[in-house]
């Protein structure tokens, strides 16, 4: 693979992407994607409906031209239902 | 009966201001404290401490947190440790503090541990000092968990409580890439926790994890990150069990 290749590669663009996710000024480290097949998929559960939008800009802006699926969800704040009793 | 609340991973900011409090309102009705297992912030700063010590201002439960790593990312854990206790909040490194419920007194010993791995897959106190550095500071957090797990039992609490960030066993872990586990827990805490005794591990920091593990000794650890839970907080009542004395682990059938 020459380099061209190699700074188009799938799979550098992904791991560029987790790393903008986590150190950049989202800090997101709860944020999974990985390479399924030919496309791109992103999962995880993060704080609020605005992080959301920006882990998915973010994400279009790195892995733009490729297929990306995205399942990301944001975390329940509702009070349980039930204790767990231990014995 | 105890009846302890916990959640880790509520990564603050202020967008989410006031989110928990409508659920964190409810605890008086149904838990006598509440854990927090850090990562409390997105990128811990004092701003988003404050809107953490905003939610968990008055709460009429006790509150006991430790610190993730999101909490030192902006280097100001001091300042974010100081926010959260002027906003009650005992928040504990290396230390123990004991909460009455009823009758009863519950010890929770914290720290927010650190990686390195688990037994057969850990890294070794070896070659480049950051490396170095890495195996010390989890063996660190781990030697403060001890110590203070074995002053609550010096001091006679009918129940300990160990909690932290960062994991003490692989189990809480599933779900998570196994070739980041090493980022995600230490045995040593486990082992702190085996050898000094406890009635109950919680952590976070595994937003893929699991809730349920035991460590070897026996002790249940519960991974309580939000994204896990799927709830506000979770609660676990402990039985009250004969003070089983000093450097005893209590048994088990």
């Amino acid at each position: 693979m020459d380099t061209h290749d190699a700074a188009r590669s799938t799979e550098y663009r992904v791991a560029h992407l987790q790393d903008r996710l986590a150190s950049g000024e989202l800090g997101e480290l709860g944020v999974r994607a990985e390479v399924r097949g030919g496309a791109v998929l992103v999962t995880g559960t993060v704080p609020s409906a605005g992080c959301r939008e920006d882990v998915l800009s973010t994400v279009r802006e790195e892995l733009a031209g490729l297929e990306v699926h995205c399942d990301l969800v944001v975390t329940e704040t509702s009070s349980p239902d039930h204790a767990e009793e231990l014995s | 009966m105890i009846r302890i609340a916990a959640v880790g991973d509520i990564h603050m900011g202020p967008d989410t201001r006031g989110s928990l409090r409508p659920a964190f309102d409810t605890l008086p009705e149904c838990a006598d404290l509440l854990l927090l297992a850090g990562d409390l912030t997105r990128h811990g700063t004092v701003e988003e401490a404050r809107v953490v010590a905003d939610e968990i201002r008055g709460l009429g439960v006790p509150v006991v947190a430790v610190l993730g790593n999101h909490d030192h990312h902006d280097d100001r854990q001091d300042e974010v440790t100081a926010v959260l206790r002027d906003a009650g909040a005992e928040v504990l490194e290396g230390e123990s503090t004991v909460v009455r419920a009823g009758d009863a007194r519950v010890g929770v010993a914290g720290t927010k541990g650190f990686g390195g791995g688990f037994v057969g897959a850990s890294a070794g106190e070896f070659g480049e000092p950051v490396m170095k550095e890495f195996v010390r500071l989890s063996r660190r957090c781990a030697d403060g968990l001890r110590t203070a797990l074995e002053r609550l039992d010096e001091e006679g609490c009918d129940v300990r409580v160990a909690l932290t960030h960062y994991s003490p066993v692989p189990e809480t872990l599933a779900g998570e890439p196994l070739e980041i586990y090493p980022f995600l827990g230490s045995y040593l805490l486990a082992e702190a926790i085996d050898t000094a005794g406890a009635d109950l591990a919680v952590h976070g920091h595994a937003h893929a994890g699991t809730e349920h593990g035991m460590t070897t000794g026996g002790v249940k650890v519960r991974n309580v990150a939000q994204p896990v839970i799927g709830r506000a907080f979770h609660v676990y009542h402990l039985p009250v069990r004969a003070h089983a004395g000093a450097g005893a682990r209590t048994p088990t059938v």
